[in-house]
């Protein structure tokens, strides 16, 4: 059996730049801000006190009242832009249920859902703890409750790999499409997770700003010499992968095509990144590697570049590690400048701002790179949205744990 | 190009034993491994029962820096992964970093670390909150955690399905290995659910099995069967390309056949009336192998012990494999160790992998009154020889996820 090509037909983003596709891309090449303060609940005692937020997100606009009160915000986030994805589509789930399946990497699954329960079981006792509990905060529950909703009966899980876990799902879609499981895959990332447990627990583990708490559209600044940490966001992307056959017999014209997926562990730390990326760079290689092109056929990375001190400056040494002197003359923006980063969900957005990158032959920049970082001394598009003429780009996550995912999107040619 | 994939390691940790040798002499000889509660106070519950791992020593697998960070179903994943490393005697080669890949599932994590954290936030603020919390509560904590250990850079992430977890891991990663991106995969499931909230969260459900005596309240297919019971533990398996494993001269349990996985796509939590979700995965998984439904032996079912898990899953089987479903054993070993959650097909999948090596069912035990609903094969109460060449594991889960797996006996 030849392995089939697999393309992109339709996107469906919720960020905080935007609710929905186009708005996010539009914001993007805008370099607006999604970062704000933190006002849902109190923040004096915690560190760090901003994050990207959804603004104007109302699930009742996609889903029934019964069912916003049992499912988590991360599901409803990622039935928002799967909903988006399917009707960019044009995809007819129903139709052929069991040839479509449901990948949606979720990093921390319903942790507000958690949170809340915890509350009941300490101040009312375990009788009191709801029925919806696990269903609702099990990390799955988007991969699950997106089928159930649209109808999808083929292969179906979610892929965890803390901050690498939308690009993970995103790839193991594309392996189910080569392999010829299914004829079309509903992928993506989602999180939804800014509750006082996971600030404190991640301002805890120091890899949160906190230097800019008066300052929110200040404080994501990836690649500049004043980053101190990421900013926590929320969001999701789904993506509507299909076998070019398959995107072709229903007369639809892929956006863009998915030639490789390359993942590798560092084995090293927790939490930080091997020594010089070189995780990251065997990810990198294996996917190009994979796509059968060369290291110069890549025209732009979306840098997984999440404002930490030793993310960004290694993930620029493993691009110089892989792309030798060239390094310098290819564009590389932060997606997370802007949305903050959403965790599970960073992956799959930043697949999508591909996607969207290839189609339009425009990239947007990496906002607040105002103080250039001797260590990171290639060109992050600082100056904001610039036309490109390219073929190829390169999206990477690497996640807590030691994950790391490149996925290499082509423009479509048929 | 798709590779040939066998397995050469196993390890587990379970109610029934903590090692492969004692576990499979237990759930042969159908001794249950359910009891009263004890890793949480649960004296306000009148029938606490749960499938706890016993005499489990976490410092003879971590050491007692790392033991205080993570969450004891993290050290289960550990403790099983290093008997299946020493099982398939293997050596991960720094020359090669992409060789060696890890791929776990878990249904939910680290829960009692967050449970423990919640209460400092609570009452210390959130500055008291450990700065390991995030890094060791997430469930790819321990695919992480292996892979630092053993040196393994290949293909890493966790799977989670709800209770098809383990299976849909298991099969990931053996679809890693029969693409090419990696030449091992140490694969499978863990889970540690008992735990006060979750308890409560099941209770909630209506999903947990009453009855007087802890050992026969498990009880899959029987008439009588009213719930599952938690347990906690792992089951890992060292998959590896026959070509690599042979060359190496590695002794090989079983041959990896095919997964396959599915959703029902109809309701969070109750599975389809009719089986339509676990049959079209069975179904994958049989063309996947390249398999009639004749040439299936035996079944570890998913069993769990509810009214309608047991129904729905009979009427599955029945309808995959038709007049071949009256000659088929199927029975389910949860009835010894309960349901391990994310951890439970990983487990299984040893245990199905088993019966292709020994040529040897476990029972289903307590299933002394049929059911006219569920009308197969169960192996009740006494394990049996049968000469098995390929053995189904299935799983099924809240969301609607379904995994199969299919193993096949080594003629080596």
């Amino acid at each position: 059996m030849e392995v089939p090509r697999v393309v992109v037909t339709g996107v469906g983003m919720v960020t905080p730049v935007g609710i929905g596709r186009e708005e996010t891309w539009r914001g993007l090449l805008a370099a607006d801000n999604g970062v704000r303060a933190v006002t849902d609940f109190d923040v004096s005692d915690i560190d760090s006190q901003v994050a990207g937020q959804l603004t104007g997100f109302e699930p009742l606009d996609w889903i029934s009242r019964k069912d916003v009160r049992r499912m988590d915000r991360f599901v409803h986030v990622a039935i928002a832009a799967s909903d988006e994805a399917i009707a960019h589509a044009g995809l007819n789930v129903s139709a052929e249920a069991e040839a479509i399946g449901c990948m949606i990497g979720s990093g921390i699954g319903g942790m507000a859902t958690l949170e809340e329960q915890f509350r009941v079981l300490f101040d009312k006792g375990p009788n009191r703890i709801s029925p919806f509990l696990v269903p609702m905060f099990i990390s799955d529950m988007a991969s699950g409750q997106v089928s159930i909703r649209s109808g999808a009966r083929g292969p179906n899980y979610n892929t965890v790999s803390a901050c690498a876990s939308g690009a993970d799902a995103v790839g193991s879609a594309f392996e189910v499409l080569r392999r010829g499981d299914a004829q079309a895959m509903i992928a993506g990332g989602t999180d939804s997770c800014i509750t006082r447990m996971t600030l404190a627990a991640f301002a805890a583990s120091r890899a949160l700003s906190t230097g800019r708490n008066d300052d929110p559209e200040h404080a994501s600044r990836p690649f500049d010499l004043e980053r101190d940490g990421f900013v926590l966001g929320e969001g999701a992307t789904t993506l509507i992968l299909e076998t070019l056959e398959h995107a072709e017999g229903r007369g639809r014209e892929p956006i863009a095509e998915l030639v490789a997926y390359g993942q590798s562990a560092d084995a090293f730390h927790v939490t930080q990144p091997s020594e010089n990326g070189e995780g990251a760079a065997r990810a990198m290689r294996l996917a190009i590697k994979k796509a059968g092109i060369s290291a110069s056929d890549v025209g732009y990375i979306n840098a997984h570049g999440t404002s930490t001190p030793l993310n960004d400056k290694f993930e620029t040494i493993s691009i110089k590690t892989v792309f030798g002197e060239a390094a310098g003359a290819i564009p590389i923006s932060s997606t997370k400048s802007m949305v903050g980063h959403t965790l599970g969900a960073g992956g799959a957005i930043e697949a999508g701002v591909c996607v969207l990158s290839l189609r339009d032959q425009r990239i947007h920049g990496t906002r607040n790179l105002l103080v250039p970082d001797p260590d990171c001394d290639l060109d992050y598009v600082a100056e904001g949205a610039r036309d490109l003429s390219f073929d190829y780009a390169i999206s990477n996550s690497l996640g807590f744990g030691g994950h790391n995912s490149s996925l290499i999107f082509k423009r479509f040619v048929a | 190009m798709s590779r040939e994939v066998v397995v050469t390691g196993l390890g587990l940790v379970s109610p029934v034993g903590n090692n492969v040798p004692d576990a499979w002499d237990a759930l042969v000889a159908g001794r249950s491994g359910i009891g009263r509660i004890t890793r949480f106070d649960a004296s306000g519950y009148e029938q606490p029962w749960g499938g706890e791992v016993k005499d489990f020593d976490p410092s003879e697998h971590v050491d007692a820096k790392l033991r205080r960070r993570i969450d004891i179903s993290t050290v289960f994943a550990i403790a099983a992964a290093q008997e299946a490393v020493a099982d398939a005697a293997l050596e991960v080669n720094a020359e090669a970093p992409g060789a060696v890949g890890v791929m776990m599932g878990t249904g939910i994590g680290g829960a009692h670390l967050l449970v423990e954290q919640q209460r400092i936030l609570d009452e210390k603020g959130p500055r008291r909150v450990s700065p390991f919390l995030i890094s060791h509560m997430l469930p790819d904590t321990a695919t992480g955690l292996v892979a630092i250990a053993l040196g393994a850079r290949g293909p890493n992430f966790a799977v989670t399905a709800a209770c098809a977890t383990g299976g849909a891991a298991v099969g990931e990663a053996a679809e890693t290995i029969a693409r090419g991106d990696a030449e091992v995969m140490i694969a499978g499931g863990f889970e540690a659910p008992l735990q006060p909230i979750y308890y409560a969260g099941f209770m909630a459900m209506k999903a947990l099995a009453a009855h007087e005596d802890p050992t026969q309240a498990v009880r899959p297919f029987d008439r009588d069967r009213n719930g599952f019971i938690l347990g906690e533990g792992a089951g890992m398996l060292i998959l590896e390309s026959r070509e690599h494993a042979e060359a190496r001269g590695a002794r090989i349990h079983a041959r990896w056949v095919a997964a396959a996985t599915s959703n029902d796509a109809l309701d969070m939590v109750a599975a389809a009336e009719d089986g339509r979700g676990i049959a079209e995965a069975m179904r994958r998984a049989l063309a996947r192998g390249e398999l009639s439904p004749e040439q299936i032996s035996y079944i570890n079912a998913h069993g769990t012990g509810t009214p309608m898990n047991d129904r729905v899953e009979t009427r599955a089987i029945r309808d995959v494999f038709r007049e071949h479903a009256d000659r088929l054993p199927v029975s389910s070993t949860k009835s010894m160790h309960g349901h391990l959650m994310g951890g439970a097909g990983a487990l299984e999948a040893v245990i199905t992998i088993l019966t292709c090596k020994h040529q040897i069912v476990p029972p289903t035990i307590n299933y002394t009154t049929p059911d006219p609903d569920c009308d197969l094969d169960y192996v009740p109460t006494v394990a049996r020889e049968v000469p098995v060449e390929y053995a189904m594991s299935t799983s099924i889960g809240l969301g609607g996820h379904n995994s199969v797996l299919v193993f096949g006996r080594w003629e080596g």
